[in-house]
């Protein structure tokens, strides 16, 4: 795979050409990439195909769950349970060790939430999401019900109990990737409409956040576009964007481009020593080796 | 008699479509505003009727009370269910995905028709699903099993902008093309057979081009109680302008009405007994033509209110 330096410490982080494998393809609209360091394979979904998918190394790729709603980003909590932002399903959800499918969140204040994109859960077991009505217009996507009933666009909060919800940021438009930082301390939450931006907020002890700082704002030169993102240990931030993956420092600073021939949608560190990355995109699932290991997930 | 229109309200950001008669009030779509709104005649007043309407441009009512919309953003024609909901129908055609409809009718069967041209304005979020290779007129069908189907119904057409049903569903009139689009600009009468197939048109009407352009075709359009067809066209670019036109069902013209406005869009009859011509506009703006001297005819599941207003 080609990449871009536009920092030389971008080297320090990966080689001057990094492999790049293809380990899925023929899907319609792969995201939710999520590795299970219990059983040492990857999970992800083909959105439209309406599928979970588990690939393992070296043996292949089965099918997990189908019909899912259209389900969109996974992670896995404390507990490995696979938590998923169920899009089209306009709902959150996990699957049990006993793989029972349980619901977690359907509405807010009443109202039925719009479309969960993606979501990460902190180490206290609290569940962040991200939610934007654009599941609602998506061909292919569309749920029974296509009505948006919440203005906002937001990100939301479930506490570690299950029983306070709250939406914690609506001050911008199109939410889609979250990460936190390796400490916890920062989430960073995109924005995938036409304004592209990262930005970066303080997580309080209590789970709120403070105000949003603006951290990225990728050049729109190429298509593609700010989706995904995950952090490395040390702190760097990658993320989707135009001509590839964007990997940026703690302090926003463009280091460097993997260069993935297809248009990205999300990521996630896996293997043994997390320094695989596995890109998801439109139509395939690629996996890269980088240096510094990813932050592990659950 | 000329025809009197008069603002009644507006103007919304971007154009107005629509529309739609509910026995008291006339729906109307501010397409920018992604909202379907609703004009009062008795007070006047402007109320929203649905929101995140998703570009919808042309709306007609079904059965129990649906409103069937067509996205163009959406990409797909919606049911917007009395409950508040909204339900998807059909959008795949032969495996592919249709275009952008635009314009749509209710028949008596509770088939939708409706225009699929393909639009420069491409829908949001990744492009996944190309256009189809072609632009025509579709049908909506329900399967024995409640679910939707879809079938073409033209072969001929490249970029239908509106279509209208007789009054006994056996002709099927198209407004074909845009300006600035290859292709003609006439309206076209199909003959509808029983297995609802259609014959080879024949030309109601044909626009021309003059030395300021080509002349802006039929956008909206409506029936009478005689069974003429009532339609919007024209611009103050070329041709004769902004009019009404009253066409027999073999194409005459009847009658032709100034519009206060450029760029009229879609037409519907309204208030008392279907007597009042409701016009939307590139303007943003509503207008109402009233003691025109014909009467709208109650297409399938249009509500009629006889009481004055």
């Amino acid at each position: 795979m080609d990449i871009d330096v536009i920092d030389p410490t971008f080297t320090r982080l990966v080689e001057s050409r990094p492999p790049l494998d293809c380990i899925a393809q023929g899907i319609s609209f792969g995201e939710g990439p999520v590795w299970d360091r219990r059983e040492q394979c990857l999970y992800f979904v083909d959105i439209i195909g309406s599928r979970i998918w588990k690939y393992k190394p070296g043996i292949g790729r089965e099918i997990v769950l189908e019909p899912t709603g259209h389900a969109n980003g996974m992670t896995f909590d404390r507990d490995g349970r696979l938590t998923v932002a169920g899009w089209s399903g306009r709902s959150i959800w996990r699957i049990e060790r006993d793989g029972a499918v349980i619901t977690l969140v359907t509405h807010y204040q009443g109202k039925k939430i719009n479309t969960p994109n993606d979501i990460v859960v902190h180490s206290s077991g609290a569940i962040y999401w991200t939610d934007s009505p654009n599941g609602l217009l998506f061909g292919g996507m569309v749920p029974d019900d296509a009505q948006q009933y919440i203005d906002e666009h937001g990100v939301y909060r479930l506490s570690p109990d299950g029983k306070d919800l709250r939406r914690v940021i609506d001050d911008d438009f199109y939410f889609n990737g979250i990460a936190f930082s390796p400490d916890e301390s920062l989430l960073y939450v995109n924005n995938s409409a036409d304004i592209q931006h990262i930005r970066v907020f303080d997580v309080h002890s209590d789970g709120s956040l403070g105000p949003g700082r603006l951290f990225y704002k990728p050049k729109r030169s190429e298509p593609g576009g700010v989706d995904g993102m995950k952090v490395d240990v040390e702190g760097n931030l990658y993320t989707t964007g135009p001509g590839g993956i964007h990997v940026l420092d703690p302090n926003g600073r463009l280091l460097g481009r993997l260069r993935v021939p297809a248009h990205c949608t999300n990521m996630t560190w896996g293997d043994e020593d997390w320094q695989s990355l596995y890109i998801a995109t439109i139509h395939a699932v690629y996996r890269t080796r980088v240096k510094v290991p990813g932050v592990a997930v659950w | 008699m000329p025809w009197n229109f008069e603002r009644v309200a507006g103007p919304f950001r971007g154009a107005t479509m629509g529309l739609a008669w509910d026995g008291s009030g006339m729906l109307f779509c501010a397409v920018d505003e992604e909202r379907i709104l609703r004009f009062d005649p008795e007070t006047a007043a402007v109320e929203e009727f649905r929101k995140y309407t998703q570009r919808t441009g042309g709306i007609a009512w079904g059965p129990d009370n649906i409103l069937f919309g067509s996205q163009e953003a959406g990409r797909r024609v919606i049911a917007f269910m009395p409950d508040g909901s909204a339900r998807q129908t059909a959008y795949k055609i032969d495996g592919c995905f249709h275009n952008q409809p635009v314009d749509l009718v209710v028949d008596r069967s509770c088939c939708v028709w409706f225009c699929d041209p393909h639009s420069v304005r491409r829908p949001p979020g990744v492009f996944v699903f190309p256009p189809l290779p072609h632009a025509s007129v579709l049908r909506l069908e329900r399967t024995s099993h409640r679910q939707w189907s879809l079938q073409r119904v033209t072969y001929d057409t490249v970029a239908p902008r509106s279509l209208l049903l007789s009054a006994d569903e056996t002709v099927l009139y198209v407004a074909e093309g845009e300006v600035e689009q290859s292709g003609p600009r006439e309206l076209r009468a199909y003959p509808i057979a029983s297995d609802g197939s259609i014959g080879r048109f024949s030309i109601l009407h044909s626009f021309g081009a003059d030395y300021r352009g080509e002349h802006r075709g039929i956008v909206g359009m409506c029936l009478d109680s005689d069974g003429n067809i009532v339609a919007c066209a024209g611009s103050r670019k070329s041709g004769p302008g902004p009019l009404v036109y009253v066409f027999t069902p073999s194409g005459a013209v009847l009658e032709t009405h100034e519009l206060p406005t450029d760029l009229p869009n879609r037409c519907a009859f309204g208030d008392a007994n279907l007597g009042s011509l409701y016009v939307t506009s590139m303007d943003g703006c509503i207008y109402r033509g009233t003691n025109i001297g014909r009467r709208g005819h109650a297409a399938p599941f249009v509500r009629v209110s006889p009481q004055a207003v």
